[in-house]
This record gives structure tokens, sequence and C-alpha cells, in this order.
């Protein structure tokens, strides 16, 4: 962990490798810019929230989603573009008997754009050495008990595939407007750390 | 034996400790590295893969997430002979 | 690009532990799984941090969390390149 005094070292070690790539010509301080302003504007879970509403009250969508995620988010001006390369996302359902849950063991790999910055547990390696192994504990750390008969499938992005998952939608939510949907959704249920 | 980086399955971490409404970054600098690493990667200064090795051969976890990409990157361009 | 294995095979995993950068992960080294799909082809990131692009096919692979950890009710899917399998 680091302290403040660190945290003003590296700041101006990184300020300064900055100025001299800028000097070099291999950075351009209004593209830096330019990638933070559209991170800090496109990139929010607020994504993944209307995905999920949208699968919940549109079947049709629902299907497409499943089938081939990369296809279906344009039909919300969405995309997993935006970042170094395309990425290919699987989204992957929980039902009544499969609770769905993502880690990268190897890093920290992510769907930023549907997602936003991922948060510091996701990073951890409490979280990336245990899910794997023993996911029953983790999710219960995060509030989450999970019925005996509920199968857990673990999914790694250890390579090039995202992973989002799609949450049950809450019982008594039938009245609701997809916008009111959306409001329920969490990033960790995007995650599948927790049930919404 | 397995790199770092490569936890999974193991013992010894602890219990994964959750942050509430924490923010995308804890420090401007952090969001500097990001983005300078998208643009060297943009630029083809080096890939990713090569930028993943980079963190997986000088990372420690006693080290921040940020703090760990930024030995990575300036690890990369010496060897890369750019700085 | 033709494919090797196809969805239901059992496949073992590579028991390698390589002295650089791979996407196998340690804990899933040496272990029978099931193809539960094609996941595209992307170069093979060992390779390609070596800044060498061999473009191969991955698959998606299932493994019971029993056959990883010896214990365990759930399952791990993971994203495997063709080079780190081979037929049960």
């Amino acid at each position: 962990m680091s302290d403040d005094h660190d945290d003003s070292a590296i700041a101006a070690q990184v300020r300064d490798l900055e100025a001299v790539l800028e000097e070099k010509g291999l950075l351009d301080p209004r593209e830096l810019d330019q990638v933070l302003e559209a991170f800090a504007a496109k990139s929010s879970p607020a994504n993944g929230f209307r995905v999920v509403a949208r699968a919940w009250t549109d079947d049709g969508f629902r299907t497409r989603l499943l089938d081939d995620a990369n296809e279906a988010l344009p039909e919300l001006g969405l995309s997993m573009g935006g970042g170094l390369q395309p990425q290919v996302l699987h989204v992957v359902e929980n039902t009544a008997d499969v609770h769905n849950v993502v880690v990268c063991t190897l890093c920290s790999c992510y769907p930023l754009s549907l997602l936003g910055p991922s948060p510091t547990w996701y990073k951890s390696p409490a979280y990336r050495s245990k899910v794997v192994s023993h996911p029953r504990e983790v999710l219960e750390q995060f509030g989450l008990t999970l019925p005996e008969s509920t199968r857990i499938e673990v999914w790694d992005a250890n390579a090039e595939s995202r992973y989002m998952v799609l949450p049950r939608r809450p019982d008594g939510t039938q009245e609701l407007t997809e916008a009111e949907l959306a409001g329920l959704v969490t990033r960790n249920g995007l995650i599948g750390t927790a049930a919404v | 034996m397995p790199r770092t980086n490569d936890v999974g399955g193991l013992d010894g971490f602890g219990p994964v400790v959750e942050e509430l409404d924490e923010p995308p970054f804890h420090h401007d600098w952090e969001a500097h590295v990001m983005a300078m690493n998208r643009a060297l990667i943009g630029q083809k200064v080096y890939n990713l893969d090569e930028f993943r090795d980079a963190v997986e051969r000088t990372m420690s976890h006693e080290s921040s997430y940020y703090e760990n990409w930024f030995r990575a990157i300036r690890t990369l361009l010496k060897e890369k002979g750019v700085v | 690009m033709s494919e090797r294995y196809r969805t239901g095979d059992r496949v073992r995993t590579s028991t390698v532990d390589p002295d650089h950068h791979t996407r196998l992960p340690h804990y899933a080294r040496g272990h029978v799984g099931t193809v539960v799909g094609s996941d595209g082809v992307h170069p093979l990131a060992d390779l390609s941090a070596q800044g060498i692009q061999q473009p191969q096919q991955v698959y998606l692979v299932r493994f019971t969390a029993r056959e990883l950890f010896g214990h365990g009710d759930h399952s791990v899917t993971l994203s495997l390149w063709e080079d780190y399998l081979s037929d049960e």
C-alpha cells in the first residue's frame, strides 16, 4: 500500500516519463487527454445495467445477446471496441440452477467498455486466487449465500474473451420500466458476486 | 515456478476486501499511467502481451496495481532502448 | 484454419511450466476437461509476448473443480490455445 509521500514521488516520476515520451514524439498530450476523457465518458457500469434491463424486457434481444453479444450490443449503441483491440464478449446467464461468476486469475481482464474501470478487489490476489477454488466461500464474503442445489460456474477470463453475467430478474418487478429495472442492477451483479 | 501473477487456487492472500463507493482511480497519476500505456501500445512501441509479460516479470504483491503497471512500462521502455 | 477439437471432445492440458509468458494458469495444467465451444482464432500469447504473431485456434474448455483442485462441486471454464491441449 502507498502512503501520500510515495504517491507524490510516483506522480512526479509519471510526469517526468510523460515529458520524455512527448519529447520523443511517442506521446501527444492531447491524445492522452482524449484517452482519459473518452474513458471517463464512455466506460461505465451503467452500460452493463442497460444491457441487462433490455435482456429482461425483450426476449429476442436476450437470445441474441447470449448467442453473440458483440452482434447484439450495437442495438443499444454499445460495443466492445474503444479499447486496445475489439474484444469478444460472452454474456453468461444465471438461472434457477446455475450461478455464474467471473475472474481473471492471471491479471485483471474485465469488460471495461461495459462495466467501467474494475474495482480493486477484482484485481486483488485475494479474489483471484480463491474464487476459482472456493467460489461458495468467496461469494459468502460478499453476502451472497446460494442454495446448495445451485451449481456454480466460474469463468476465468484468461485469454482474449471477456465475460459479463446476466443476473436473474428479481421477483415482483413486472410493473417496472426498463429504466427502473436498470436501476436495480449492480456492478457486482454483472461480475457474479451479487445476485443482481 | 509459476510467475507471481499466477495465483489461481493458491492460499494465503486473506479475505476479499471490498471498498465501498470506490472511485475509478485513487490518484490522478494512475489514470495517466493507464492512458500512457494505451498510447504506447497504440503506437506499437510494444504490444499488450509484451506488457503483460513485463508486469509478470517485475510485479510485487506489495505494490499497488498501477505501481506495478508503471514499473512494467519503465522496464519495457528501457529494454527496447526507448528511454 | 481447421479446428483440431470439437465441442464435447475431452482434452488434456499441458504440464509444461514455461519460463516465459503464458495464458495457461498453473492450476489448470495437466488436467482433463471438455471442450464446450470455439473461442476464435487469436495470436498465441506466449509468442506474441516475444514479438511473434502466430494466430491459432482457441477453445473454451470446462473442468470440474474436483479435477482441478480435488474438491468442490463447481466447474471452471477457460479459454485455451490449441498448443496447450492434447488428446486425453
